[in-house]
């Protein structure tokens, strides 16, 4: 295994031939056709069936060229901005349909009719233990129930995958990707490490005010997406306050200094609930590795990581830090291929191509199913204003 | 009212309101317990002298109730302005302790192992003391209820005995505080509590100056 491992080529591989690109992105087309149009729920509206076509087709494309081209970041980044767009558009356009506001009013929020969000289930967790009750008095479509479907179906993905639902499933995180993106060359590079801590210690305040105060205190106060989704319909000083806080802290952490850093600044410091999936990681089986003997280091791929999660001490030990999201990022930028996919208990570099696609396999089926359920819907929404 | 009777339902209100109490004293216990050495001893030490500035401020409250009986007819604004300067004053304290505690990580380094919390073996209480003492002062539905039991009681030894019996109730509670000395501190431990203690008193500042104000906190 080891001989094997030492003969991966140095240069990138060639590109798969369109065949065999074409078989391996088949379980993803049929998966794609399942949950975007031959679901049972699928909507009867014409424009609904057109943005299900056009999502599975997208998806499916993007993963054709994942598997035709050997890269990932740059596909799945198309995927996760497209979704961090549209997520927005859909979620706006219903909360208008419904309510005829993005304010959500206090009677509202009791009577549980706030959309779901998996952002405050790290926050849910100690209230839960103590008096058995959700503090998030949200809702998934017409059914209060919905919330333990969700919860579940989240534990069973993050078992897998880890901190991957951060650049698969997230719907927040595209945004910032997006405006990352647009910059040539970052315009702030000296980035202070302890920044990294930020997100635990947002995690540790939230759960711990959360338990006190009886209430997801990250929603009330500190989410910035609140600034683009749902806010709190201001009545009082209060209200303008808690909306002045997530407006700011949107302007700076998802617009600003994603543009100035080329960093997902948002979730390297700050997202509390990237904090706690992190965690995941160590139970996730796929991770990144580092193989040492290939390594120069030249600090392409602690340059080319979104979040912040390489360093030198890191990559010197061979692996990622615990925030890792694997996006692929790092594995794209290393020309010496030192960085692999890997599979928890085998050795490194044995057949990382196997192991990317395993890991690909997985995060795309829940990409299909959780951010393609979103896409197709921010891209009705457009049909409907624009047919 | 018989004594034992009294003391039996204020032991049984204490340990029903336990979990309500380590709710509320959390935010404040947990990140400062984090920037301590660790180990079971200083956690002990550091535990006793918050718990026994939490029962001062309990007989300080016990006394003022039964004196002034004014619990059961405690206006909701002087209620508000005491809850605010409590608030304001629990926001200084923690981010004073936030700022103390940045020499506790004596020798900054990568290597946790290296890391040697708190030189000084004595550091010192006050902050602990600061802390239990103005969370023992924190008017939670439990702590009220007992005020009013307190008030009723035939005379102040009546109302100190209940109110000690009701924190022994609630200081049961706080034993598995004592399981965070488990935890190895490094240099990223002590930054996230510092951070944390940070986040929270800006919590409690903004909570505080708003009851202050006299403004709404809830009721968006």
């Amino acid at each position: 295994m080891a001989t094997e491992a030492r003969i991966l080529p140095f240069a990138r591989p060639a590109p798969r031939g369109i065949v065999w690109s074409l078989f391996l992105t088949l379980p993803i087309l049929i998966w794609s056709l399942l949950m975007m149009i031959f679901h049972p729920g699928a909507s009867p509206d014409p424009l609904s069936r057109i943005s299900g076509v056009i999502t599975a087709l997208f998806m499916t494309t993007l993963f054709f060229m994942m598997m035709r081209t050997h890269s990932t970041y740059r596909w799945r980044r198309i995927f996760f901005v497209s979704l961090g767009v549209l997520f927005p558009i859909g979620f706006i356009h219903n909360l208008y349909v419904m309510r005829g506001s993005m304010g959500i009013p206090i009677e509202e929020m009791i009577a549980g009719r706030t959309p779901f969000c998996f952002m405050p289930i790290p926050l849910l967790i100690l209230p839960a233990a103590f008096t058995k009750t959700v503090i998030f008095p949200g809702s998934i479509g017409s059914s209060s129930h919905g919330i333990a479907s969700m919860v579940g179906l989240w534990l069973a993905l993050t078992l897998v995958m880890g901190k991957g639902w951060c650049s698969y499933a997230c719907f927040f995180g595209g945004i910032e990707e997006g405006v990352a993106a647009i910059p040539a060359r970052a315009k702030i590079r000296k980035l202070d490490p302890r920044l990294r801590y930020v997100p635990w210690a947002v995690l540790l305040a939230m759960v711990l005010l959360s338990l006190a105060i009886f209430e997801p205190a990250y929603c009330m106060w500190l989410c910035p997406f609140k600034a683009v989704t749902e806010y709190v319909a201001a009545r009082n000083t209060i209200g303008l306050v808690q909306n002045a806080i997530f407006v700011l802290l949107f302007a700076g952490l998802v617009i600003v200094l994603p543009f100035l850093t080329k960093k997902r600044t948002q979730c390297s410091w700050f997202c509390p609930f990237g904090a706690f999936q992190s965690i995941f990681n160590k139970i996730s089986i796929f991770e990144m590795r580092i193989d040492k003997d290939r390594c120069k280091p030249c600090l392409l791929c602690q340059n080319a990581c979104p979040n912040l999660s390489l360093s030198k001490e890191s990559i010197a030990h061979g692996e990622t830090l615990l925030s890792c999201m694997k996006c692929g990022a790092c594995v794209d930028a290393c020309p010496r291929q030192a960085i692999v996919w890997h599979i928890k208990g085998t050795q490194i570099a044995w057949k990382p191509e196997r192991a990317r696609l395993m890991f690909l396999y997985s995060a795309w089926a829940l990409a299909v199913m959780f951010g393609g359920s979103i896409i197709a819907q921010g891209i009705t929404t457009i049909l409907h204003f624009i047919v | 009212m018989p004594v034992f009777a009294s003391c039996g339902e204020a032991l049984v209100l204490g340990l029903a309101s336990g979990p309500a109490c380590i709710a509320a004293c959390g935010p404040v216990l947990v990140p400062s317990l984090l920037t301590e050495r660790a180990g079971f001893r200083p956690h002990a030490r550091y535990l006793s002298a918050f718990l026994a500035a939490r029962l001062l401020g309990y007989m300080l409250f016990a006394v003022v109730a039964w004196e002034l009986g004014m619990l059961a007819s405690m206006l909701p604004t002087p209620r508000l302005l005491m809850m605010g300067v409590v608030y304001v004053l629990l926001a200084g304290v923690l981010l004073w302790y936030a700022y103390s505690a940045r020499r506790s990580c004596v020798q900054p380094c990568a290597e946790s192992k290296l890391v040697s919390i708190g030189q000084k073996k004595n550091r010192g209480l006050a902050g602990a003391a600061s802390l239990g003492f103005l969370t023992g002062l924190n008017l939670c539905p439990p702590f009220v209820a007992a005020g009013i039991r307190a008030a009723q009681q035939g005379s102040m030894a009546a109302a100190l005995l209940f109110f000690a019996a009701f924190f022994v109730g609630t200081s049961i509670w706080f034993v598995p505080f004592l399981s965070l000395g488990c935890i190895v501190r490094s240099q990223a431990v002590i930054i996230v509590a510092r951070m944390a203690m940070v986040l929270i008193a800006l919590y409690y500042l903004s909570m505080g100056i708003a009851m202050l104000l006299g403004k709404k906190v809830y009721g968006y």
